[in-house]
């Protein structure tokens, strides 16, 4: 007698743990494809991977830092800024590759069968070397403008697990969004700029939150990232601990990822119809 | 023998309109005008489809397009849901609805192995024992740390097919995958395929080329508009197929027909087949025969006309082609319409139904292509002077022959 038979029903192509766990060296491979794929045809390759972050940190630092004026304590703006915009831009490009994944991969995903769910999450991946590279510009800064790592820092992985989560949860919404609206696509870039302005990257939430009511720090902290940016600088910086509203944008990460899992889930089986 | 694949009742259904891809604005304002009636459409591409298929079996899948052999395949293979049903797969499936899933340009042939090898569900060290025969089998093993982008169609596609043909599956299901490549490499897929079928593993495949199916398959069944018309052996499957084709065309008039190619400046109206032999009206081997043809001149500015007209047997196995050129006789229009003959002095078509299409061209632009354009039979006749034609089974042509 063989195996039990694979059952194709109405409710099959539902995605298990286990089938995910199987699909893993898929997920490691499409994860390596786009970070080939990524420089490959780029003149000065890597490099862009610096420029990006380097000219938004300069930009937030001249406008906050030095025309608004924005008082970051003992920690001078730039350092400040700059470990926002690491945990800024490995959520920002995550989030975005993410929701784009399963549009840009519809000719895969009407030809063959794998747990769609790998598709946006081997993007979390790739991210990495933004991630990296951004924290590779904290760390020299730290030590030009003398700056000491905090004992908090043994709390810096909890925050980056949170910032994935956040990342991946939006991400994994918008890829089944997209494909069913194509308006995400352009929803997508344009929610990323604003996301950088109404995060606390180049300002201390105190600074938000002192000059709005009450109502609206509670919808301010809604959005996943703030707390987790306070987070970030509160671990690496030693700068005041997550304001108690962080909780919200903990809570949010949370809601968001779970919610996308269960989404995905439901609409697994129908992708290949829409797309 | 065991079953590998055990389908009950499938049927999916798509919404026209509704879950196809849309933007926001329309599903808003459709959610406003609570409209459900026009984008309600509802559209079965399969109905209650059920079907079993043993441990080793070649199966074949026919139909016309449209007839949902794509979709069956697409549920099987798992891509899609179906709406009602289920099929119970014993095995590990590998399915293949185009060969280079996943392809990416900017890679190179080798990572473009490891990539879709693994999309395709082989784990990373069967790549790595398989690695040298795909290379071998494809032929690229110059270019392999080329980025396929600069590969011609022909490397690309033999590269991705080699990938393919050495997965190791239980049941493996097939679409439509031979009709790419050179020749040369087609026939080397093709005995791939042969092999993989005679090894004991399960094969699904879908297929318009009637002689791959015949020869790969031993089972089969036909599709149409959903629903399965026909289960059974794969040759009674495409006869019965072929002449449910006919059937359809030959209620129709050449006017009529809509799946025509071609510039349009004539058409075909008209076409008989009449036999030349004085007081017989059946067309006999070995004797004259007429093709009369009925042209509409549209644009009677067009010059240099020529027809041609392509035998085929009931099988679909093409003959050959008779064309207007080959008598050097210069077809000109004299009005909105003319007449074509084409006389066939000494016929050496074996008795048996044939079939033929229908070419119109002014120099070298098709004007008007007809597949299936109408269908004669060939009775016994004097072909031989010594006696009989041999059995239609022992082939479909006659030749002059002498024997000392």
């Amino acid at each position: 007698m063989k195996d039990s038979p694979a059952l194709i029903s109405n409710r099959s192509n539902l995605f298990s743990i286990s089938d995910l766990y199987k699909y893993r060296e898929l997920f490691w491979m499409l994860a390596w494809r786009d970070f080939r794929v990524r420089y490959a045809q780029t003149a000065i390759g890597l490099v862009w991977a610096l420029i990006q972050p380097a000219l938004t940190i300069l930009v937030l630092y001249v406008v906050f830092g030095r025309f608004a004026q924005v008082d970051t304590g003992s920690v001078p703006h730039i350092v400040y800024t700059t470990c926002g915009v690491m945990a800024w831009t490995y959520f920002a490009y995550v989030m975005t590759n993410s929701g784009n994944s399963i549009i840009n991969a519809q000719a895969m995903v009407k030809k063959i069968y794998f747990p769609r769910l790998i598709i946006p999450l081997s993007k979390a991946v790739v991210g990495l070397i933004d991630l990296f590279i951004t924290s590779l510009i904290l760390v020299i800064l730290m030590f030009l403008f003398d700056v000491p790592v905090s004992r908090n820092i043994v709390m810096l992985p909890l925050f980056l697990v949170l910032n994935l989560m956040a990342a991946l949860g939006i991400g994994i919404w918008l890829s089944g969004l997209t494909i069913r609206f194509r308006d995400f696509q352009y929803i997508i870039p344009f929610g990323v700029q604003l996301g950088l302005y109404i995060t606390p990257t180049a300002y201390p939430s105190e600074f938000a939150i002192s000059r709005l009511p009450e109502w609206a720090s509670f919808v301010y902290f809604m959005n996943p990232m703030a707390g987790i940016v306070e987070g970030f600088r509160w671990s690496i910086l030693g700068t005041e601990a997550p304001a108690g509203l962080s909780y919200v944008s903990f809570a949010a990460v949370l809601v968001l990822f779970f919610s996308s899992v269960f989404f995905f889930k439901s609409i697994d089986g129908k992708i290949a119809d829409y797309v | 023998m065991d079953i590998s694949i055990e389908v009950q009742g499938i049927s999916k259904k798509y919404r026209l309109g509704r879950e196809t891809s849309g933007s926001l604005r329309e599903t808003l304002s459709n959610l406003v005008k609570r409209s459900d009636a026009d984008s309600e459409k509802e559209f079965w591409a399969l109905k209650d489809v059920s079907f079993e298929v043993k441990e080793g079996d070649c199966f074949g899948i026919i139909g016309k397009n449209g007839s949902g052999k794509s979709t069956l395949l697409k549920v099987l293979s798992k891509i899609t849901q179906p709406t009602k049903g289920t099929a119970k797969m014993y095995g590990r499936v590998s399915s293949l609805l185009e060969v280079g899933t996943g392809f990416h340009p900017e890679l190179t042939g080798r990572e473009n192995i490891f990539l879709n090898g693994s999309i395709l569900g082989m784990t990373k060290r069967e790549i790595n024992q398989k690695f040298d025969e795909i290379v071998d089998f494809s032929g690229v093993e110059r270019f392999l740390d080329t980025p396929v982008k600069r590969y011609s169609s022909g490397m690309y596609v033999r590269l991705a097919f080699s990938v393919a043909a050495h997965l190791e599956p239980e049941i493996l299901i097939i679409d439509e995958v031979l009709a790419v490549g050179d020749a040369d490499f087609q026939k080397k897929c093709l005995s791939k395929m042969g092999d993989a079928a005679s090894s004991g593993i399960t094969v699904l495949f879908v297929s318009h080329n009637m002689n791959a199916v015949e020869s790969l398959c031993n089972k089969a069944i036909v599709l149409n508009s959903g629903t399965l018309s026909f289960s059974g052996n794969q040759k009674d499957a495409i006869t019965y197929y072929l002449n449910e084709q006919k059937r359809l065309l030959a209620s129709q008039n050449l006017t009529e027909r809509t799946d025509r190619q071609g510039e349009g400046r004539i058409k075909l109206r008209d076409c008989r087949t009449v036999s030349k032999t004085p007081g017989e009206e059946a067309i006999r081997c070995g004797q004259p025969m007429e093709f009369v043809i009925d042209l509409d001149i549209v644009d009677p500015s067009v010059r240099d006309i020529s027809v041609s007209i392509a035998i085929s047997t009931s099988r679909g196995h093409q003959l050959c082609d008779l064309w207007s050129k080959s008598s050097q006789q210069e077809l000109t229009p004299t009005s909105e319409s003319m007449q074509v003959r084409c006389t066939i002095p000494q016929l050496i078509l074996n008795k048996g139904e044939f079939s033929y299409n229908l070419c119109v061209k002014s120099g070298t632009i098709v004007e008007d292509w007809i597949l299936f354009a109408g269908t004669f039979e060939v009775e016994s006749g004097p072909f031989f002077s010594g006696g009989q034609v041999p059995d239609p089974t022992q082939g479909p042509l006659l030749m002059q022959q002498s024997w000392q």
